[in-house]
């Protein structure tokens, strides 16, 4: 669905509840006038989200979303508006962006189109030089195989940066990353993605990584490379907020955005950090949730949890979602999001780690550190969320049959080690009755 | 009289009398882009009086304010930090550019153009030097491992070549040697009136 449709919605929603749509004032978010000729670079698959009228049709209803269209078209009409709205919507709509007559503009178009022409010509000239490396034998090269897979591995990492320099100075490229229809196989976008998202959303990762001490209690050493964004119940979750508890009892959709190529398969778990361990005396962790061998590519971007392991999304479930809770009294809980990513071709075996991690007592063995050492997969996203005892908790509990909501941790009272001294000083003398005229002046100390 | 002074703008225009060639945007274009009138506009004698008074005002000013300076004299470090400061003070700061998304596009599109060409220009500028330097110092090895003219040894164009005669002055030296290398350099790099 286009952001323009998204936004759109409400609007649509409340014209299909009324008989006929009423003229309400529709506006755009954006002032500029709305062109036609905006082309994407990818084809929208005409069949699902990308033709909602076409869906409709097939489907033999009359839909509502026609009705706002006539509406919207004649809302938008070039009749309306003021002269000089007209005006501009008269030449601004027929003229392509690229085409618009305006000298520097047009000048400087040049100058960055010839710069593209350069940059495609040594993209060209590099992969026919790899091409050539790859045909000949590696003897003749004086560091043999070594030294030839290294020219080549290098060519290909800077055929790449040229595909990112060839395109990053289009102003068509740049319009349709900022309306987030860009098309994520391609590396500009990709590249845009990932600079965008390092600007803040990555920070606040790694500063909630820090803060939270996640290193080094859970790994001694992590760095993010993913966006990870979490939604309960269609509520965004901040980093590391406190959330209720009755919103965490469904699993969150995952927004991820991964910024290399290709497909890959990614494992999510969800583990808790900081449980009590009363015989111990200490905190251990718990496994929430483990998902594996779910297919991954930059073009993906949600991923509900709670439909893993049902066939509607591929990817297995190997330890369903336990509802966070905490104990009374016991401080926050730290509820850490890991995606871990796949050796290449590699699928973990959903049985063996339903055998590990699915029962209760595997649960509470699971460590991040061991697992990944024990079936070669790297972390690479993360996110936090943190839940304490709250007045729903109970409720979560019994209803999940999770035992222990009666139980309740208290400070426990540690008594001074030295003797009991009594009050001393000219108002613990003058506390007495005898003094009852002067207690106007005096502090009250307590249980003298 | 200090009113008077600072409404010199407009005075071609005020002084001058709009006769039937001078249309008033001719005259307004007068004022705006040179002091003097460039047009032999006739002139009546009353009015010339009154600007060779103005002049001799302004020419009063100037020097009494040179006069008011020169009193005062600052320190060149002080008034470059004072610049300094001034380039950087808020008040200074010229406004963010406000425009619609297309407009902000093209601009964009513009710098990025803009960035570009200078970009090329430098690079190619750096190409020339570094061409012409390597040629030359190709030259250089060329004349080290030449036999001189006559009975001169090897290397000895070389040498002469090299030589920086005159380079500083007739007989000179350069003026960094006449004195120790320090990071915080006298005013006057040299007391030429010192006697003993």
């Amino acid at each position: 669905m286009s952001r323009c449709q998204q936004v759109a919605r409400p609007i649509v929603r409340s014209l299909g509840q009324r008989c006929q749509p009423q003229p309400i004032a529709v506006r755009y978010f954006s002032s500029t006038t709305i062109r036609s000729d905006e082309n994407t670079t990818v084809q929208q698959p005409g069949s699902e989200a990308g033709n909602p009228g076409l869906d409709a049709t097939l489907l033999g209803q009359t839909s509502s979303t026609n009705d706002f269209e006539a509406f919207a078209s004649q809302a938008l009409s070039p009749s309306l508006g003021s002269r000089r709205r007209r005006a501009a919507l008269a030449t601004a709509t027929q003229v392509p962006f690229e085409q618009m007559p305006y000298q520097c503009f047009q000048e400087a178009r040049k100058i960055l189109n010839q710069d593209r022409e350069e940059k495609i010509a040594k993209i060209v000239a590099h992969t026919e030089k790899i091409k050539r490396i790859e045909a000949t034998d590696p003897s003749t090269y004086r560091g043999g195989e070594g030294y030839k897979k290294k020219r080549i591995e290098s060519l290909r990492q800077e055929i790449e940066e040229l595909k990112i320099l060839a395109d990053i100075n289009d102003p068509m490229v740049k319009r349709r990353f900022e309306d987030g229809v860009g098309d994520m196989n391609k590396p500009v976008y990709r590249y845009l993605a990932n600079r965008k998202w390092r600007s803040m959303d990555y920070k606040i990762i790694v500063q909630r990584i820090n803060q939270f001490h996640i290193i080094p209690d859970i790994l001694p050493k992590f760095d993010p490379t993913m966006d990870v964004k979490m939604t309960f119940r269609g509520y965004k979750a901040a980093p590391g907020a406190i959330l209720d508890s009755r919103l965490t009892e469904t699993p969150p959709t995952l927004k991820m955005q991964v910024f290399d190529k290709g497909e890959r398969l990614l494992t999510i778990v969800v583990m808790d950090a900081d449980v009590p361990d009363v015989e111990k005396d200490a905190f251990s962790r718990r496994c929430h949730f483990m998902a594996t061998n779910i297919p991954w590519g930059p073009t993906d971007s949600q991923l509900p949890l709670r439909f893993i392991g049902g066939g509607r999304t591929p990817g297995d479930l190997a330890v369903p979602w336990l509802p966070p809770h905490a104990h009374k009294g016991s401080p926050y809980h730290r509820l850490s999001v890991w995606i871990m990513e796949q050796k290449p071709g590699q699928k973990l075996d959903e049985a063996k780690l339903k055998e590990l991690y699915g029962s209760d007592q595997g649960r509470m063995k699971f460590s991040i550190k061991g697992f990944r050492d024990k079936f070669g997969v790297t972390p690479v996203g993360f996110n936090l969320f943190r839940t304490v005892w709250d007045e729903n908790t109970a409720g979560v509990m019994e209803r999940n049959g999770i035992p222990g909501a009666d139980i309740e941790f208290r400070p426990q009272r540690v008594q001074s080690l030295k003797p009991h001294r009594k009050a001393r000083g000219w108002e613990a003398k003058r506390q007495k009755p005898k003094y009852k005229s002067l207690w106007k002046y005096t502090k009250r100390i307590k249980n003298f | 009289m200090a009113s008077l002074s600072l409404n010199l703008r407009g005075l071609a225009s005020r002084l001058i009398p709009s006769g039937p060639l001078l249309q008033p945007i001719t005259s307004k274009c007068i004022a705006a882009f040179s002091t003097t009138p460039t047009h032999p506009a006739p002139v009546d004698p009353k009015a010339a009086a009154a600007k060779a008074k103005l002049k001799a005002s302004k020419a009063a000013a100037k020097a009494k304010k040179s006069k008011r300076k020169g009193a005062e004299e600052k320190d060149p470090k002080i008034i470059q930090m004072m610049r300094h400061f001034a380039a950087h003070n808020p008040k200074n700061i010229p406004p963010p550019l406000r425009m619609a998304r297309n407009r902000y596009l093209r601009h964009w599109t513009i710098h990025r153009g803009w960035l570009m060409f200078r970009r090329k220009q430098r690079e190619e500028r750096e190409r020339t030097l570094m061409r012409q330097y390597q040629s030359m110092s190709t030259a250089c090895e060329e004349l080290r491992l030449t036999n001189g003219p006559g009975t001169r040894d090897t290397g000895y164009l070389y040498r002469v070549a090299m030589e920086k005669k005159g380079v500083y002055g007739h007989k000179g030296i350069p003026i960094e040697y006449a004195r120790a290398q320090t990071d915080t350099p006298a005013k006057i790099a040299w007391n030429h009136e010192w006697k003993r």
